[in-house]
């Protein structure tokens, strides 16, 4: 009966239940996908982090701070059996070294990373460097990003000066080949980093077997001289920049949730200010004024509701659509974030449920606060129109 | 004909006598012993300088102005006058540890381990090249390489291979007057051979007993255009030297 009643007073309502449910269902389609883009972009970095830098996590040599470069050279050290015991799909060995690129006769600051050529862990575009052999010879092989590439004016083939420290501290130099230009995806392996083969970087550096650390798939306990870094811990800026996004897209979810509901919480007072001879009417043939109420809440959850149906309608080809083409970041490929140029939304099903739950709650509340008033209206001052003014 | 084959005679003979006087000269070199007298005729026990440091980056030229007190190979107390932005800034040197004040943030900073390997305010010296403490005869063995002509001067080429692993240039080679015991030229080179650094000595004059050159050009051979100019305008030997200026008291306004 309620449900009768309300139903028919809500189409009666014509262009502005239309409204209201369109403003609805905009910003249901709107959270969904800034909740979506935001978990695609997480998930697309982590993944590219995972894949290019972390693994499964870091057995580091204690101390060791890629944000210290003066400090690097100062803790490497040789990994524990239990780590070199790992297959090659399972560990990669890393060392970094400072180090110094002469493009053009310019000194470049640069990063010295090298990683064995026989791991499978970490996905590096390093084939190149599996042509050469263990001995360096007349020239060092190496390997740089687009972006390092770009900023450095270098390219394939061409050869120019490194210089680093050996491990005693005394001061070297030779000729290095970039025989390859490769797209990192990552820019934290790629911007201002130079990738040699670790037997060559060892080489180089007097360091026979040691390593600044082992990215290994899994953890596999704690390993003597070494600490583990995990996931979380090595993308930690990352994650809270990420919690910084997300609490600045709620601010955008509250500012687009008081327009929803000032849009309902306003038709609802327009209505009984507009129908309070209805309602007058109602409350002397004995309604309840309790039923009333429910009666006109009822009409602020049908907004609600087929604001739902509405967002079905538009949002899901539009987010199918979207999914096809992605979104395109290209302006924070200059940035240090690990990211593709387009990314594409995840859609989280128990978030999407419980944030319809919220929009629900809210558009039934801002229904119901302004009708709760009934319950004080004078019968006779409603038939006349004069209740509220 | 008698006279002729006389005057070829003779002729061979002066020959081989300059021949043998030449390769008696290099033999007799003991490079070692050169180095040592080289560094006698540099390393006084106190000196003051004040100088001028020229830094030529290929885009802009820049000097710093600076006065110096210097005492044996392992004290030294620095403050530079000019231009303004660097005006006030002091540097001690006591050992192996290296201390800087800058009047802009009144703190004074120890420039230690990896940090000293970064370029000294733009030039093409390293501020561990700037607080060089040893004595190059200490540090390496010298071994004569060749014998040279360098901007007119005959000169002994040394090889110099540090005695440490640890000592940042592994090989040298220095020019230097066997006459007078003087290095016109010196370059430094990486582990693999590959030259680093070029370091010309110039205007050298007498003070007291000594030669002293009153111009060093440092260049960085791995850069294009740039070079460090260090001019001596003032040098005077066995100064007295006020203890505090060895002091870490003297790093403040």
């Amino acid at each position: 009966m309620n449900w009768d009643i309300a139903k028919k007073n809500f189409y009666r309502q014509g262009m502005r239940a239309f409204l209201n449910v369109l403003v609805t269902a905009l910003s249901i389609i709107s959270l969904i996908f800034m909740l979506s883009l935001l978990n695609g972009f997480q998930a697309q970095a982590t993944r590219n982090l995972v894949a290019t830098d972390v693994g499964g996590g870091h057995y580091r040599a204690p101390g060791f701070d890629i944000l210290s470069p003066t400090e690097w050279e100062d803790h490497t050290l040789k990994p524990d059996e239990s780590l070199l015991r790992l297959s090659n799909e399972d560990k990669a060995e890393v060392l970094i070294q400072q180090g110094q690129l002469y493009p053009n006769r310019r000194l470049y600051p640069v990063q010295i990373r090298g990683i064995s050529m026989e791991q499978s862990l970490l996905s590096l575009p390093l084939d190149n460097l599996k042509l050469y052999g263990e001995q360096i010879e007349d020239i060092i092989p190496g390997v740089v990003g687009v972006k390092m590439a770009r900023k450095a004016h270098l390219k394939k083939g061409d050869i120019l000066t490194l210089k680093w420290r050996d491990k005693s501290g005394a001061v070297d130099a030779r000729d290095i080949l970039i025989v390859d230009v490769g797209d990192m995806v990552n820019p934290r392996v790629d911007d201002g980093v130079v990738w040699l083969r670790l037997d060559h970087l060892r080489s180089m550096t007097d360091r026979q077997g040691e390593v600044s650390w082992v990215a290994v798939r899994n953890y596999i306990g704690p390993v003597k001289g070494f600490e583990f870094q995990a996931v979380e811990a090595l993308m930690a800026d990352l994650l809270s920049l990420l919690k910084q996004d997300r609490r600045n897209s709620k601010i955008l979810w509250t500012i687009l949730m008081i327009l929803v509901c000032t849009s309902v919480f306003n038709t609802q007072i327009l209505n009984i200010f507009k129908r309070q001879k209805e309602i007058g009417t109602l409350m002397a043939l004995g309604m309840e004024p309790m039923r009333i109420i429910r009666i006109f809440t009822l009409e602020g959850a049908l907004a609600a509701i087929w604001a739902l149906v509405v967002a079905a309608l538009l949002g899901i080809p539009f987010f199918i659509w979207f999914q096809g083409v992605g979104f395109d970041v290209t302006h924070l490929s200059e940035s240090s974030f690990p990211i593709r140029e387009i990314i594409y939304p995840d859609y989280q099903p128990k978030e999407i449920f419980y944030s319809l739950l919220i929009v629900v709650f809210l558009v039934v509340m801002a229904a119901w606060i302004p009708v709760k008033k009934i319950i004080r209206l004078d019968p006779t001052l409603a038939l006349r129109g004069r209740a509220i003014t | 004909m008698i006279f002729k084959n006389s005057l070829i005679i003779f002729a061979a003979y002066l020959v081989l006598c300059f021949a043998s006087v030449t390769s008696v000269m290099a033999e007799e070199i003991d490079a070692q012993k050169l180095l040592e007298q080289l560094d006698d005729n540099l390393w006084a026990n106190k000196k003051f300088i004040s100088g001028r440091l020229i830094i030529d980056n290929g885009r802009k030229i820049r000097t710093l102005t600076q006065d110096s007190w210097m005492e044996g190979a392992t004290r030294s107390y620095s403050h530079y006058k000019s231009p303004a932005r660097e005006k006030g800034t002091k540097m001690l040197k006591i050992g192996g540890k290296l201390w800087m004040y800058t009047p802009r943030t009144d703190r004074k900073i120890l420039i230690a381990g990896h940090l000293l390997r970064q370029s000294m305010m733009g030039s093409d010296l390293s501020y561990e090249d700037m607080m060089e403490d040893h004595k190059l005869s200490q540090a390496y063995a010298a071994t004569l390489d060749r014998f040279e002509e360098f901007e007119g001067v005959r000169c002994a080429v040394l090889q110099l291979q540090a005695h440490d692993k640890k000592t940042t240039y592994q090989t040298r080679k220095a020019w230097i007057n066997p006459t007078n015991k003087i290095v016109l030229k010196e370059e430094r080179f990486a582990k693999s051979g590959k030259i680093l650094k070029r370091i010309l000595y110039k205007d050298y004059k007498k003070i007291d007993d000594r030669l002293f050159p009153h111009t060093m050009v440092f260049k960085d051979m791995l850069k294009e255009n740039t070079k460090t100019t260090y001019k001596f305008d003032v040098i005077d030997f066995d100064v007295e030297i006020p203890a505090r200026y060895f002091s870490q008291s003297i790093l403040k306004r």
